[in-house]
């Protein structure tokens, strides 16, 4: 057994090292842009290049001087994100389970259609739903944004809450059912609970999506609803191109809420995974 | 007790309602309007056959478009997949803290493409970059950001966007990959195999169908590729990181060629429905078999 010892714990430490330098590659960019974010700034016009202080949070500030709606702008992204990853996985986690119980053919073909879907750029359809939103009234509308961003990703949270429910044992429900429960007494009191640590992660990963996405608010809006990658996207698309502290101060922004969140929730995201079934 | 029809229609419902409205009536809508003059504030309306994606693909641009997509994806995908592998592969195991390694490892992800596209343009950038400012300790002269240099343009669209997805390749290979049994790894171990062989034996092997909808996901994200370049390149210099999304966008929103934009946007569709056709096969064949 002492070979297998020995060869673990060369493997361990070769892991370390391989992790340290991946997190490193992973993290270097961000590091630099939180430095220059706080006003510590690389100045390569010296030789040696020197660094420029002293630490500031000034050019937290300036992003909203130089984009006076942004703190607006960060409201309007966390609540279209918050309830458009609310409402796909209200949408989602019933069709899951009903997928998931069902039994007819093409069923697991559907659910793989789902995934399928879910591959589907945004830009594949939102050229002519910008036409009927706008047939609609609901262009530069709050609801017209979170209802795009919840279609954009409901098949993924579809085919990951069907996953999760998959997985589950049936027999509570079976005695639910006996019992004379109604089927939304089953979904709420048997599978919500069940399969909660499955639905607070798809919700979170979904909520990254929203966030992040630029595509959906680019199409549908006209200057009324901005979200922050749309602010950013303006930051350069008029001709002024941002200092850079400010806009590593913006990006710093953006990122520390879904950084914040991830690690918060770290330990239920492991139950974000996806389950292929079987194609029969 | 099996769910009654009622109940069915009560489940689907609104996951029906949500993409039919906003996904596949759009989509479909879009596919019959290619086929026809219409634009959106036009009054005409004829069917005009094949004439628009006859117009797209004569597009030199268009054409420019379909060859960065191509190189993106079949240089993009396989890496994000080698690299996403090979660092779950490291995380396998129980180490200390590996709660907040997954994390930390994930945070590129994070980072939106479009705040990714910023970061890059003045990491790349001479007077504020990070590559400069190694070089200038090395004391060597300033390099110009490779995003301008038409030939570094795609290779570095291509590693920056790689270096944003290959810790989300990691986070969904995770849960698959540490659900394989110790004693398997243990006995390829004890077998004197080398890590290779361990992965290509061991991991692949289960992991089969879990890589296969991985790709799937990265090959769609690859062929709607937008925001990744929008800034950091907007398409150039020339057309040499102009992708088939951006074009799209140009033409339905920049210039008003609706026909131009929706039928472009369609070819994407197809490429990914094409796409998913060969995954439904591939996760079909293996069982079968």
């Amino acid at each position: 057994m002492s070979g297998l010892q020995g060869q673990r714990r060369r493997d361990s430490a070769t892991r370390a090292i391989l992790l340290t330098l991946a997190l490193a590659v992973a993290l270097l960019p961000l590091v630099w842009t939180a430095l220059a974010a706080v006003g510590l700034r690389a100045n390569n016009n010296t030789t040696p290049p020197s660094w420029v202080g002293p630490p500031t949070l000034d050019h937290f500030r300036d992003v909203g001087i130089a984009e006076p709606s942004f703190w607006q702008e960060l409201a309007t992204s966390t609540l279209s994100a918050a309830c458009a990853s609310a409402l796909t996985v209200a949408a989602s986690l019933p069709a899951a389970y009903g997928l998931a119980r069902s039994h007819f053919r093409g069923d697991r073909l559907l659910t793989q259609g789902f995934l399928v879907l879910a591959s589907l750029p945004a830009m594949a359809y939102v050229i002519p739903l910008s036409d009927l939103m706008r047939r609609a009234q609901l262009v530069d509308s709050f609801v017209g944004v979170v209802l795009t961003d919840s279609a954009v990703t409901a098949p993924l949270a579809i085919y990951v809450l069907h996953g999760a429910v998959s997985q589950l044992s049936s027999e509570c429900e079976e005695a639910a059912w006996l019992d004379g429960a109604g089927l939304f007494r089953v979904i709420s009191q048997i599978v919500v609970p069940l399969a909660a640590p499955s639905i607070v992660a798809t919700a979170i990963i979904v909520f990254v999506l929203d966030w992040n996405l630029l595509l959906v608010p680019l199409v549908l809006t006209a200057g009324e609803i901005k979200t922050i990658p749309l602010a950013m996207s303006d930051f350069f698309t008029f001709e002024r191109e941002l200092e850079w502290p400010t806009a590593a101060a913006a990006l710093m922004i953006s990122l520390v809420p879904v950084a914040v969140l991830a690690t918060v929730f770290h330990g239920v995201l492991d139950r974000f995974a996806l389950n292929v079934p079987r194609v029969d | 007790m099996r769910l009654t029809r009622r109940d069915r229609l009560v489940l689907f419902a609104p996951a029906a309602v949500l993409l039919t409205g906003w996904l596949l009536l759009p989509a479909l809508l879009g596919l019959f309007a290619t086929f026809t003059t219409y634009t959106p504030f036009g009054t005409l309306v004829r069917f005009s056959g094949l004439q628009n994606f006859a117009a797209v693909l004569r597009d030199r641009e268009f054409g420019a478009a379909v060859r960065n997509i191509a190189v993106f994806t079949i240089v993009a995908v396989p890496l994000e997949l080698g690299i996403g592998l090979a660092l779950a592969y490291l995380l396998r195991r129980p180490i200390r803290g590996r709660g907040l390694w997954r994390v930390l490892l994930l945070v590129p992800w994070l980072v939106s493409p479009i705040a990714n596209g910023v970061m890059w343009h003045f990491l790349f950038g001479s007077a504020t970059g990070v590559i400069d400012f190694v070089l200038g300790w090395l004391g060597r002269p300033d390099v110009p950001s490779p995003t301008g240099n038409a030939g570094l343009a795609l290779p570095v669209t291509i590693a920056v966007e790689v270096w944003r997805i290959a810790p989300f390749v990691t986070f969904l290979l995770l849960p698959g990959l540490s659900s394989i049994p110790t004693e398997r790894w243990e006995d390829a171990t004890l077998n004197g195999a080398p890590w290779i062989r361990r992965v290509l034996d061991v991991a692949l092997p289960s992991l089969r169908p879990l890589l296969l909808a991985i790709t799937m996901l990265l090959v769609g994200l690859s062929l709607g590729t937008f925001d990744g370049v929008l800034i950091l390149t907007g398409g150039g210099p020339g057309t040499s990181t102009v992708t088939p999304a951006l074009y799209s966008y140009r033409r339905a929103f920049g210039v008003n060629d609706w026909p131009a934009g929706a039928a472009s946007a369609w070819l994407i569709a197809a490429g990914v429905f094409g796409a998913g056709l060969v995954y439904i096969r591939a996760v079909r064949t293996r069982q079968t078999a």
